[in-house]
């Protein structure tokens, strides 16, 4: 199969931006955290673009996935921390086991809910993440609502200084690969036939049909590789980071709240949109909470709404008509 | 072989017969237009035909195949291919994409990649005639350039059997002769058989079809060459009411 460079030229930007991040975090000092809470909010971008944007359903259910992948890390650490000598291989056990959990949990809700459409599939979906916080306290499965608190088994697998520097870099520098991954795939998919039934099932389900296209098998993938993202950055950015998981904090939707408000301000079903998306709220929520204390929030709702109003393609999906016909448009999806 | 028959199709929405025990064979080659005045049952007919709705009753083949439970997406890579009533164009894309996307999922659609597929659109939107709007978003062509849009579409598929759902209301008699002459010419050309529906445009059935199946009240009232079927009482009758006196 021959590929054409040419098609991936629009992860430069992308690449680009996340680049930066890292640098700035790295040398300026004192802009390690923010740098990785931007690229946190990046990647949740990244990664419910690939569904939100490119099917046009909305899952308010999503933190749900980002949970559960939070739990496979957790199990992972505490249960197999007694088998020596696996070293980092037991992150990978724990990034694979928060891959497979979101893909079950995916099968499991869009068996159900990818039925629907529209707003049903959206009403369908808000009791997700509560009903599984609920089903692991109920039913005291992986210790119920006491959590998992696994800072000791970290230091047990892999040292003291590891296990710090698992938390305070490396967790993060794992954010930024999973947004690049997310980039990856969501351009791929825009490029392939993938990408191509998406859009059409979009924008007109039935038409897409008639037109050959299996749209539920295509929801699927859709749905199943944004859960597996989200997956990974609950492993990531809550198990790895801090090392512990509680329901309540796991499967709260202000999350998912946070995931559509950051696709929406860039652009849904582009490629730039998320991490333009993910910079401003990031920013916006930052530097508001420090100049405005307590009135953040009261800011944060008419700047957001302003934006949607002025952009309503989002500010990426803006700049990508504004470019339409220049060199640019290689560049900007 | 019939490229497609229909045995007895009845499609009943409630209490409301909107297709009533309609039977029907094209051949390979063939154009037929369907005619009969609005609610005549044409566009539920169509809808039977390629998957949107199943029937209550009666079968559909297609090359001899039972497709009658076959979901629409199945029907697609076998050979129908349809256009709409209102033009369903998939808005945020482009012409291109739009049909490409006919050539990436229709019978093609093991056989071909992305980019072949693009190139099989530029040929068909370069055949309608709409190589000035191929970068430009579907959604705000205007009505015709959306119907140009969706036969390419729908040309894209390489179907053997089109379906053309009112492809000529809203034209002007000009265009209604030049779309005419086009679906002859490719009528041969892409040796297709068609089925086209039509309202009430009888330019166009007269100048298109050697064939017409009028429809009324969701039942087949006549099946016949074109001169025939339009020259029956029983045509006269329903376009135009009873005629007084005789």
């Amino acid at each position: 199969m021959k590929v054409n460079p040419a098609k991936y030229y629009p992860l430069i930007p992308v690449y680009a931006i996340y680049l930066i991040m890292f640098l700035i975090g790295k040398n300026m000092t004192g802009m390690w955290e923010l740098m990785a809470m931007l690229a946190f909010y990046c990647a949740l971008g990244q990664a419910f673009n690939i569904f939100l944007g490119m099917t046009g359903y909305v899952d308010f259910g999503y933190v749900a996935f980002m949970g559960v992948g939070t739990y496979g890390m957790a199990l992972a650490i505490t249960r197999l921390v007694h088998f020596k000598g696996l070293g980092i291989g037991l992150l990978i056990i724990g990034l694979c086991l928060a891959m497979v959990m979101s893909t079950l949990l995916a099968l499991a809700v869009g068996a159900v809910a990818l039925r629907l459409r529209g707003a049903y599939f959206a009403i369908a979906t808000i009791g997700v993440n509560e009903g599984f916080r609920y089903l692991i306290e109920g039913a005291k499965i992986w210790n119920g609502s006491e959590g998992i608190i696994f800072f000791a088994q970290m230091n047990e697998a892999f040292g003291r200084e590891m296990a710090s520097a698992l938390s305070t870099f490396w967790a993060d520098v794992l954010v930024l690969i999973i947004a690049a991954l997310a980039a990856f795939v969501t351009l791929h998919y825009m490029r392939s036939k993938i990408g191509y039934a998406l859009t059409a099932l979009r924008e007109d389900e039935d038409a897409a049909k008639v037109m050959g296209i299996n749209v539920t098998k295509f929801k699927i993938i859709a749905f199943i590789t944004s859960a597996i993202f989200a997956g990974l950055l609950g492993a990531a950015a809550w198990a790895i980071k801090t090392p512990y998981v509680f329901p309540p904090e796991v499967f709260e939707i202000h999350y998912t709240i946070e995931a559509i408000i950051i696709v929406l301000l860039g652009g849904a079903g582009t490629l730039l949109g998320p991490v333009v998306g993910g910079l401003i709220y990031g920013l916006s929520k930052y530097y508001l909470a420090i100049i405005l204390p307590g009135f953040q929030l009261l800011i944060f709702a008419p700047i957001i709404i302003i934006i949607i109003v002025l952009f309503p393609e989002g500010t990426v999906g803006m700049l990508k008509n504004r470019v339409r016909g220049t060199t640019l448009e290689r560049y900007i999806v | 072989m019939a490229l497609l028959r229909l045995e007895n199709i009845t499609k009943r929405f409630g209490g409301l017969v909107a297709v009533d025990d309609v039977s029907l064979e094209i051949q390979e080659g063939e154009l037929i237009a369907i005619v009969g005045p609005n609610g005549a049952g044409k566009t539920t007919l169509f809808n039977v035909i390629s998957g949107v709705f199943l029937p209550e009753e009666g079968k559909v083949f297609f090359e001899d195949k039972d497709i009658t439970r076959l979901p629409a997406y199945k029907r697609a890579p076998l050979g129908l291919g349809r256009t709409f009533q209102i033009p369903r164009p998939f808005s945020s894309a482009s012409v291109r994409e739009n049909v490409a996307i006919g050539a990436m999922f229709g019978t093609l659609a093991d056989k071909v990649s992305v980019d072949e597929s693009l190139e099989i659109a530029d040929h068909y939107i370069d055949l309608v005639g709409l190589q000035d709007h191929r970068n430009k978003a579907a959604g705000p062509l205007t009505p015709v350039e959306k119907k140009l849009m969706e036969i390419a579409r729908a040309l894209a598929m390489k179907p053997k059997l089109l379906l053309m759902d009112e492809a000529m209301a809203g034209m002007n008699p000009k265009d209604i002769d030049e779309m005419v002459q086009f679906l002859l010419r490719l009528k041969e050309e892409e040796k297709m058989s068609i089925i086209a529906m039509v309202e009430h445009i009888m330019r166009a059935v007269v100048g298109l079809a050697e064939r017409v199946m009028v429809m009324h009240q969701g039942a087949k009232l006549v099946d016949a060459s074109t001169t025939e079927a339009l020259t029956d009482p029983k045509v006269i009758e329903v376009y135009l009411g009873h005629s007084e006196g005789d």
